[in-house]
């Protein structure tokens, strides 16, 4: 019983560090081209809980992998609807997101 | 190879500035974005300084407008509204687009002109390709642009690409072909290209057709 509190204590410790995390990736159907795609960062950098410091003012664009990095500011909450609305603004589909940590790992799928 | 240049002449073309629309057929393409460019065309001894805008009230729905100023005059505005159906899947984006448009007689005389275009294009991060049939006022065309893409994943891409345009009008039909070299850093786009007659049996064309032009959007 003792080892079962434990394991779901440790548990519990790991999702609470992923939903810590401050930097996210959006795949994004489409999105291929440089140009076309300022839209999307354009739209991103408004939103209020986007960390300017990080990436190219909180966004940056991964074109041959269709994928779009964020960074979140440490005292504000990724608003996913809000997110997902922007990036449809600016052209594009998004279709996932996770969270990463510093070293770009994958901490959390959520759909 | 007959075939291919038979069906181009049916379709037709006229010049480039009805065929493509700014920027540089390309952006904006999301919400309230805007853009602006130039463009210089020489061909059949006259250099045309066009000047180019677009809004995109969505990525569905543009408008677009184009002035010619050449000989000290400006010609005719011509007007459209590009609507767009785009399909994205992973690594490809594509595009569908009808777009009306009307020449306005402010380089003088009275006739307007209505034009219809019906454009394809399809992107990958490699590869661009866009398809244009189109006509107005007399004219009637074709305009293909096909080749890679060379981006640096910092922001700059380089496009290199070839150009047909089959062109029927009320004083013949001809075909030019050539180059088409594209840059953008950021949201700054420059356009050249060059293109040589393939076929010319137009009465008023002579030569070749060169075009450089710049570009912004926001």
């Amino acid at each position: 019983m003792l080892r079962k509190i434990t394991f779901l204590a440790l548990l519990c410790a790991i999702f609470s560090g992923s939903l810590s995390a401050q930097n996210y990736v959006v795949s994004v159907h489409g999105i291929v081209c440089e140009l076309c795609s300022l839209g999307v960062a354009k739209k991103l950098r408004k939103l209020s809980f986007i960390d300017p410091s990080k990436y190219d003012e909180g966004v940056k664009v991964d074109i041959n992998n269709q994928l779009v990095y964020l960074a979140v500011r440490e005292d504000a909450a990724l608003d996913k609807t809000v997110l997902f609305d922007a990036i449809e603004a600016g052209g594009y589909q998004p279709i996932e997101i996770w969270a990463i940590d510093s070293a770009g790992e994958k901490l959390e799928v959520s759909q | 190879m007959k075939g291919v240049l038979y069906l181009l002449l049916l379709v037709g073309a006229c010049n480039t500035a009805l065929a493509h629309q700014p920027v540089m057929d390309m952006a904006p393409r999301w919400n309230n974005g805007y853009g602006i460019q130039t463009r210089t065309e020489h061909a059949n001894s006259t250099t045309t300084q066009w000047l180019e805008g677009v809004y995109t009230f969505k990525p569905s729905v543009r408008m677009t407008f184009k002035l010619p100023y050449a000989d000290g005059e400006f010609g005719d505005a011509i007007v459209a509204v590009p609507i767009k159906h785009y399909k994205n899947a992973g690594g490809f984006t594509s595009s569908w687009g009808l777009t009306p448009s009307v020449a306005m007689p402010t380089g003088g005389g009275s006739d307007w002109d209505t034009g219809l275009s019906l454009s394809y294009s399809a992107e990958t991060a490699s590869l661009f390709q866009l398809y244009d049939v189109y006509t107005l006022g007399d004219k009637t065309g074709l305009d293909v642009n096909i080749g890679p893409v060379y981006a640096d994943g910092n922001g700059s891409s380089l496009f290199t690409l070839w150009d047909v345009t089959a062109v029927d009008s009320a004083s013949g039909q001809r075909i030019l072909t050539g180059p088409v070299l594209m840059y953008f850093k950021r949201n700054v786009v420059v356009r050249f290209e060059y293109k040589m007659p393939l076929l010319d049996n137009d009465n008023e064309w002579d030569g070749d057709f060169i075009s450089a032009g710049i570009g912004i959007v926001y």
